[in-house]
């Protein structure tokens, strides 16, 4: 039903509307083509004093206010752009600072690898020549221990020599001539 | 719908018709004694200006008829000014009186938003959307290049043309724009606006609009054309703001007709039948709705497009 009130009160107004139709017209009736001198200029008077009012406290206000919205959005907009692009930028610097890091991290291990591997050997080098030096060494000392003990040993050999040619024949030998003569025998030995 | 409604709905009409046809009688008898029983017209008052007019009234029924002040007329040497305020005087007081406090509260809205930083809300969002759209894509495009100036004539040609299509169809209320004093003076605004800007935008050239003389023609032929064209261009200067006067008006006035003569059949037909013209008249109620909105934007988009036009005109 409350459709039908709603109907009902449309109508009512429709009717209201219509209301004024009855202002009664005077003897000489107005044509609807016929301009009125005086609407006309009350007309002007009103839209004029109307725009001028709208243009200072309506239009003038209210566009400025949009376009300081506008301003404020374009403002923010180019701020957010900036930013990214800021941030990118950053971005770009850091990755590459990583990059770099890591590029000199692979140095420094290529490099302590290199070094390492460098000293090794050298190290290992210097072990074996030490090695051979000692070994050298210990050749030496014993050939000159080995040419020594011959060199005892054969004076040793004289001497007994001398004592046993001595014993047989009675006498003493022990003159230099006679050491020169066993010392030549035995060289002739040894050349052998 | 229930039949019991309907039958409901007959009597409440018949109420209703009460208070249109005794006044009507009221007044019509002293007037017309031979005529009083005849049929009243209804249609012709409510189009037309008066100086009388009906307000609002708290007892039935529901309205109270006032007669105007009427003012001696001023006499400017031959003419004869008449400034009594007729109703259609007192329309346009209203309609700019609210269309202005509307505008006031809408701008006052829009500061307060703005020093917040936001748009602003609910109706104020709304007017803003139909100044903008009206002003960034109506008015801008087709005036031209630089054509912020002619924005607040246009602007308010526009919700002026709109309030009082509007208050036309409101109760107790009639449309000044359906009054051809009022759509001339609107159009004979644009006209002055149009020249003016053509005499800005083109300075001596203007004169071409009015009068054809072109030089790319023969020398013989220049006054021939001259002659035949320039009546032409003249006419079509003038043709322009008559166009937009009589469109106006006559989209109003024809509006209100339709309506009135559907409400005057409901009362003519007094049965179920009025359903009918009811039902049109309601319809046809809110076609006008947007015939108001639609020719207050016709009459901005056109004084927009001729005030380009004749920026753009080069001959």
């Amino acid at each position: 039903m409350s459709r039908s009130l709603i109907a009902l009160a449309l109508l009512a107004l429709l009717a209201l509307t219509a209301a004024p139709a009855y202002a009664a017209e005077g003897a000489a009736k107005p044509g609807l083509l016929d301009p009125h001198l005086g609407l006309m200029t009350w007309t002007l008077l009103i839209f004029v004093v109307l725009m001028v009012l709208l243009k200072v406290f309506a239009f003038g206000p209210i566009t400025e206010a949009v376009r300081s919205r506008e301003q404020a959005l374009t403002d923010a907009m180019a701020a957010a752009e900036r930013d990214r692009n800021e941030a990118a930028k950053l971005l770009a610097e850091q990755r590459s600072a990583i990059e770099a890091a890591r590029g000199e991290a692979q140095r420094f291990i290529a490099e302590g690898r290199a070094t390492a591997e460098s000293m090794r050997g050298e190290m290992l080098e210097q072990t074996r020549s030490q090695q051979a030096e000692l070994l050298d060494r210990a050749r030496k000392e014993i050939e000159s221990e080995k040419v020594k003990a011959i060199d005892e040993l054969r004076r040793e050999a004289v001497d007994l020599a001398l004592a046993g040619a001595g014993k047989l024949i009675g006498q003493k030998l022990d003159g230099a001539a006679d050491r020169v003569i066993v010392e030549q025998y035995l060289n002739s030995l040894g050349s052998k | 719908m229930k039949p019991g409604f309907l039958k409901s709905l007959v009597p409440a009409l018949l109420i209703l018709a009460a208070p249109l046809t005794l006044p009507a009688q009221e007044h019509a008898a002293p007037a017309d004694t031979a005529h009083a029983a005849g049929p009243v017209d209804i249609i012709t008052p409510h189009i037309t200006n008066s100086d009388h007019m009906e307000v609002p009234w708290p007892v039935f029924p529901f309205f109270k008829e006032i007669t105007l002040p009427h003012w001696e007329p001023i006499h400017l040497g031959p003419l004869t000014l008449d400034m009594s305020p007729s109703k259609h005087v007192v329309m346009l007081l209203i309609g700019s009186t609210v269309l202005f406090l509307v505008m006031l509260l809408v701008a006052g809205a829009h500061k307060r938003a703005s020093r917040a930083g936001v748009a602003p809300k609910g109706a104020a969002n709304a007017i803003e959307a139909m100044i903008l759209y009206i002003r960034n894509e109506v008015i801008l495009p087709n005036v031209g290049h630089h054509g912020e100036g002619f924005v607040p004539y246009l602007l308010t040609a526009f919700f002026f043309i709109l309030t009082l299509n509007l208050l036309g169809l409101v109760p107790y209320g009639s449309t000044a724009t359906g009054n051809i004093s009022v759509t001339a003076t609107l159009a004979i605004l644009t006209f002055i606006t149009v020249e003016l800007a053509g005499i800005r935008a083109q300075g001596l050239g203007y004169l071409n609009t009015i009068f054809y003389w072109n030089n790319d023609l023969p020398m013989v032929l220049r006054p021939v054309l001259f002659a035949i064209m320039s009546p032409v261009e003249m006419i079509g200067k003038i043709t322009k703001p008559v166009a937009l006067a009589i469109r106006l008006f006559a989209n109003m006035t024809a509006g209100h007709i339709v309506v009135l003569a559907f409400i005057g059949l409901i009362f003519t037909f007094g049965s179920l039948i009025s359903i009918a013209p009811f039902v049109m008249a309601v319809l046809v109620m809110v076609l006008e709705l947007l015939v108001a909105f639609l020719q207050a934007f016709i009459f901005t988009l056109l004084s927009s497009v001729f005030i380009g036009q004749i920026r753009e005109a080069h001959h």
